[in-house]
């Protein structure tokens, strides 16, 4: 081959590679900018209207142990979230209670309204006794079961 | 399939596809700069990248869908500028440096049959910390197998490899992934400790001395490999990495600079102590010193950057076979050669990309243990690509590890495998996460609603 067409080629060759890159620059722009189409469930969402905290009307839900009896009586304001779990971050620690997964579970309050989530924990949350499967509002008096530990909506 | 599943496996297919393209396309290059026509083995080789790819590609959608779409391509491109380079060397294979494109061909078969393993058998990378304490027996144990007589060997001065029949393996090499998961279980677990003081010198809060001790453990475990394998590439990686794990789940700086001065440390000992490293340091002040002895290899190097200029000469027109371990060591001085300064930035471009992506991962994870475990893997492959070409280009002193990749090696090319497969995995997690949470918000809009 002449030496002249192999330049040639060889400049081709680094354009491929150039280009390739070049792709997946755009490839890695596309995924970091947010994408109605890539996850919908996400966009839509986003999209509903969040209920906006009201601070005059405001109130703080507190959640206390019932059980076991060991920390019953241990009371946690409920402000914007609690987790629950056995792993130290979480803001109600129940370390003691083996049932109770790293990160079991978590309490919230949009707008007003308190609500409990299981966050995938190997042996589940209850709601009075029920199995929780999907976030859901909790009202006065409402039980919450992790494990063996048993938590009270009292206000 | 999900829209971001069919993005991303879309995406990979394409660019993936592209990748083979430039293979190809340089071993068609290759081919001619020495025969007036492409030779019928090309369509053998062909088939075989495509294959190759394929099954990549296919044990990724069916095993982990969501995962990122850059990596897979990314890698492909690495190691086919790898390959090429090694098939160009082979053409002027000699006694001393022989022919190994056959061998890596194999390896690079078992790497992807390695990566589909993994991909198949990790379904959840958080099983792996429950076995963190395994691992890291496993770790150190990979790492002391060289040391036993009659099973390790001895290549080039340096205690690292096994052999076993008439292969050579490099057990170090799996044993920074296995110390990786350990490492990341183990920081995940301790991170509150490690990072709130409780005990006060001067105006520095320390953690409790009970929970740094272990820490002193890693350095140790390089100062070893370092004295007892004569390996400073793997030492430093080792430590670097462990340090930037250490930071990145602590977030203090005191770690970084901790962390600096035990390697300080640990260099000035081994400076005054070894004489392979004050070899090596005054061969990076001066290469020229004694061009012909130890600096032969460095100013090879150095030559091969130069004659290639800013296009290179040419897939198979220069001589790069003149450099000492050309297709280990030094693989980016024969790129640099014949791809010239557009060739070499290309590859840097592609690590940056690739370390980037891993990283990206990392951020997006959503399990702490995921998120440590992916920064600690994107490291390994940043500091490993740093530490080598840094190396060749004179930037660093010289020490002696595999270009990821690209270079030719068996045991690296495996490790690294598996490193991709685990990177595909965390990332495929954390987009079901996501897309569960995006759902889960979504649930919680209806119900608000209904309520209000």
């Amino acid at each position: 081959m002449p030496e002249g067409v192999l330049t040639v080629l060889k400049f081709c060759f680094l354009a491929l590679v150039y280009l390739f890159l070049w792709r997946i620059v755009r490839t890695v722009a596309a995924e970091l900018r947010p994408s109605k189409t890539l996850v919908p469930v996400a966009a839509m969402a986003a999209d509903a209207p969040a209920p906006a905290p009201d601070s005059r009307r405001g109130r703080r839900w507190e959640m206390v142990i019932v059980a076991p009896p060991a920390r019953a009586g241990e009371t946690f304001s409920l402000g914007e979230e609690l987790t629950v779990g056995r792993a130290p971050g979480c803001a109600v620690v129940l370390a003691d209670d083996t049932f109770v997964s790293q990160v079991h579970a978590r309490l919230f309050a949009r707008g007003n309204d308190p609500y409990v989530e299981d966050l995938g924990s190997t042996n589940g949350t209850t709601l009075n006794g029920d199995p929780l499967l999907e976030p859901t509002r909790l009202r006065r008096g409402d039980r919450v079961q992790f494990g063996e530990t048993v938590m009270e909506l009292v206000r | 399939m999900s829209p971001l599943a069919r993005f991303r496996r879309t995406r990979e297919l394409s660019l993936g596809a592209l990748a083979v393209l430039v293979a190809a396309g340089g071993y068609v290059l290759l081919a001619l700069s020495d025969a007036p026509s492409v030779p019928p083995r090309f369509w053998g080789f062909l088939a075989a990248i495509i294959g190759l790819f394929a099954s990549a590609h296919v044990a990724v959608r069916r095993f982990a869908p969501k995962a990122d779409a850059t990596l897979l391509p990314i890698a492909a491109m690495l190691l086919g500028i790898g390959f090429i380079t090694i098939s160009r060397l082979d053409l002027d294979a000699t006694k001393a440096e022989p022919a190994v494109g056959p061998a890596q061909s194999v390896w690079i078969a078992v790497g992807i049959a390695m990566f589909v393993l993994t991909l198949f058998v990790v379904r959840n990378v958080r099983t792996l910390a429950r076995y963190r304490y395994t691992f890291l027996l496993l770790g150190v144990g990979a790492l002391m197998l060289p040391l036993i007589p009659g099973l390790g060997a001895e290549i080039n001065g340096a205690r690292l490899w096994i052999r076993l029949g008439g292969l050579t393996f490099q057990p170090g090499e799996l044993a920074k992934v296995l110390l990786v998961i350990f490492f990341a279980a183990y920081l995940v677990e301790k991170r509150e400790l490690l990072s709130s003081g409780s005990r006060r010198l001067g105006r520095l809060y320390l953690p409790d001395p009970k929970h740094l001790g272990p820490l002193l453990l890693p350095w140790g475990v390089s100062i070893l490999i370092m004295v007892q394998q004569k390996d400073l590439g793997s030492s430093l990686l080792f430590f670097a990495v462990f340090v930037a794990m250490l930071y990145i789940a602590t977030l203090r700086s005191a770690y970084l600079l901790a962390g600096g001065a035990l390697f300080v440390g640990a260099v000035a000992i081994a400076y005054q102590a070894f004489g392979h490293v004050q070899q090596r340091v005054s061969v990076w002040i001066n290469p020229w010193a004694d061009a012909r002895g130890d600096g032969y290899q460095l100013t090879q190097s150095l030559f091969a950057f130069g004659s290639g200029g800013f296009a290179g000469r040419g897939i198979g027109l220069g001589n790069p076979d003149i450099i000492p371990v050309h297709s280990t060591d030094f693989i980016f001085a024969a790129i640099g050669e014949e791809l010239g300064l557009l060739g070499t930035v290309a590859v840097l471009g592609c690590f940056l990309l690739l370390v980037g992506s891993a990283y990206r991962i990392a951020i997006q994870a959503t399990r702490p243990f995921s998120q440590l475990f992916a920064a600690g893997l994107a490291t390994i492959l940043g500091i490993q690509a740093f530490v080598i070409v840094g190396g060749v280009t004179r930037v660093i002193p010289l020490t002696g590890v595999t270009l990821p990749f690209v270079s030719y090696g068996g045991s690296s090319l495996i490790a690294n495998f598996i490193i991709l497969a685990l990177l595909l995995r965390i990332s495929h997690e954390s987009a079901v996460d996501a897309e569960a949470e995006a759902e889960g918000l979504a649930r919680l809009a209806e119900i608000e609603s209904a309520h209000a």
